[in-house]
């Protein structure tokens, strides 16, 4: 009756009611006196405390900036810099309104994404396979790493006259410039990636009866995905950039077009909505890729 | 679950005349010359020496990592060509695929042998039940201790039923507690499997009190010094540590290794150093001369 084991058992039994009771009722999580109200918010302002202390200075920020913006604009401050022809927020403002009722604004952004997407795609389609290919391959690595190298540093807008030259529309033509912005960051990336692969893990897959295909797919591949996703990233940034030069100078739709049309118009205030239109574009579709990379990547968040 | 792993009488690991020399630029480098061991089906054998002996050398030759320069290695008469599943290898750095769950992990060799994902799942979890690990099946690596970690190694290892176990160093990189923890579950696991298993350390205590033979190397080039089998007797208990028989054979061991050891340093250490330490290797103290 009085070992040591049926002493300990009232003491082990008494988390099992505690969870029970939390169960039935989860307004009242600790088994002892409910805490007031005061207690728990205290409490989670403290487990919180710095990411609310991110978020207050963030949007401080952000109105500060729009006040600046403001102030700047309504005394039309020439200090270097002119903000006589700036447009305050407020009509930005005003004209995104319209704008989202304009069908012909809500176009240009539409087809934008089209080209992001189609070149994007085509240089994440490409450039992945490509650079996993010649990371595993040292033949394939040395026939194309070298032309590689001498296309990287051309910039995407440099190819502007030639893609007009090789391609029949000029639709084509913007969404292959697209497709090469990206494509190089891509390419790059993967073969970093696969470059700094794990060679015990390689073994250790051996030792375990992989092949060369199954290595490549349950090795190389998910070790090389950090990289590939860094290359994701970097390449739909680049993308966007050549993707608005490439509207600016020869385009006819587009978010690029609609920013450098509304200059050539003296519509200030639209210059300023395709310029914000563009940021908000470039941030949605980058936290899409992340997101993307946390879905394909589950070991990799915390 | 064990028996259908069990291989009683198989594992025989030959190696003969083996040497293996590097390529470099002022000529081949020697790594290991002149060395001839085996392992009997169902034993226990260590590989000790000082470090960059060859010691792992001659562990990544029996997995089929590398290809011997002369000689042979053979499992069951059968010649090593390259690395398979009949040779379950356990690394220092675990190794563990960072991507794939414990129990991901542990049915790999499975998989790639092609079985069923059912069968997998349920082979896997015994085995996983046995390393007492059932509870972190669905982790990512990442999240586990080293010790935990170097159980789902061994168990991956294990999970294909190879006809021997080669282990390099794999309580290197643990702390002592975690260490003597380890051994204990990995000859539970060799007593129960009767695997052959070589294991590579430079752990004295660690190779005396596993095995049932230890293979003492040389210096760069290594080769076989000595060969000490280890007559305790088995199951065998933290405490026999401490026994006369236990501390003899370390002694034995230590001396033949530190004489090794010196060799290795001796290119590396000046004339003084190198008088202070041979003075000490002489049982006198650096005082006694002065």
């Amino acid at each position: 009756m009085s070992s040591p084991a049926l002493v300990r058992h009232p003491e082990d039994s008494m988390p099992a009611t505690a969870i029970a009771e939390a169960g039935s009722a989860p307004a009242a999580t600790p088994p002892a006196a409910p805490p007031s109200f005061g207690t728990l918010a205290l409490r989670w302002y403290r487990l919180n405390r710095a990411g609310l202390r991110a978020i207050t200075i963030g949007v401080t920020s952000l109105i500060a900036f729009l006040l600046v913006w403001h102030l700047l604009t309504t005394y039309r401050v020439v200090f270097f810099v002119r903000f006589t022809n700036v447009p305050s927020p407020l009509a930005v403002y005003a004209s995104f309104t319209k704008a989202m009722h304009d069908p012909k604004f809500l176009m240009h952004i539409l087809l934008s994404c089209r080209r992001i997407f189609i070149g994007f795609s085509l240089a994440a389609i490409i450039g992945v396979p490509l650079g996993l290919i010649m990371g595993r391959f040292k033949l394939v690595h040395e026939i194309i790493f070298p032309v590689a190298e001498v296309l990287r540093p051309i910039p995407a807008i440099a190819w502007v006259p030639m893609a007009i030259m090789l391609w029949p529309t000029n639709e084509q033509s913007i969404v292959f410039i697209t497709f090469l912005g990206s494509f190089f960051p891509i390419l790059v990336n993967t073969l970093h990636g696969m470059s700094l692969v794990d060679p015990v893990l390689v073994r250790a897959a051996q030792c375990l009866g992989a092949r060369e295909r199954s290595i490549f797919r349950e090795v190389y591949f998910p070790a090389s995905l950090p990289h590939i996703f860094t290359g994701l990233t970097v390449g739909m940034g680049v993308a966007w950039v050549s993707l608005i030069a490439a509207e600016m100078i020869s385009g006819q739709y587009g978010i690029g077009y609609f920013t450098w049309e509304a200059y050539s118009l003296v519509q200030y205030a639209d210059i300023a909505l395709g310029m914000i239109a563009i940021g908000v574009l470039g941030l949605g579709s980058s936290l899409l890729i992340r997101g993307a990379g946390q879905l394909v990547m589950p070991w990799r968040s915390t | 679950m064990s028996e259908m792993l069990a291989n009683t009488s198989k594992g025989h690991i030959e190696v003969r005349n083996f040497s293996l020399a590097y390529e470099t630029i002022e000529g081949p480098v020697q790594a290991v010359t002149d060395t001839q061991i085996h392992v009997k089906p169902g034993e226990f054998v260590s590989i000790v020496g000082p470090s960059g002996c060859g010691k792992s050398t001659l562990l990544n030759a029996v997995a089929g990592f590398l290809k011997p320069t002369t000689g042979i290695v053979t499992v069951d008469g059968e010649r090593v060509n390259g690395p398979s599943a009949e040779r379950g290898m356990v690394f220092q750095q675990y190794s563990l695929f960072p991507w794939k769950t414990v129990r991901e992990n542990v049915e790999f060799g499975l998989k790639m042998r092609g079985m069923p994902r059912s069968q997998r799942e349920r082979a896997a979890r015994t085995l996983l039940g046995l390393a007492g690990l059932e509870a972190f099946e669905k982790h990512y690596p990442e999240k586990l201790s080293g010790g935990m970690k170097q159980r789902v190694g061994i168990v991956r290892a294990l999970a294909t039923g190879p006809k021997v176990l080669l282990l390099d160093e794999p309580f290197g990189a643990l702390d002592a507690q975690t260490r003597v923890i380890m051994q204990q579950i990995l000859t539970n696991m060799w007593q129960r499997l009767k695997i052959s298993v070589l294991f590579v350390t430079h752990d004295i205590d660690e190779a005396i009190f596993l095995s049932d033979r230890v293979y003492c190397m040389t210096a760069r080039p290594g080769s076989i010094k000595a060969e000490i089998p280890i007559p305790l007797e088995r199951p065998r208990q933290q405490s026999m540590m401490m026994s006369s028989e236990f501390l003899a054979l370390r002694r034995g061991l230590m001396s033949l290794i530190r004489e090794e050891s010196l060799k290795a340093m001796g290119g590396e250490i000046n004339d003084m150093g190198m008088q202070g330490l041979n003075i000490e290797l002489h049982g006198h103290s650096l005082a006694d001369v002065i």
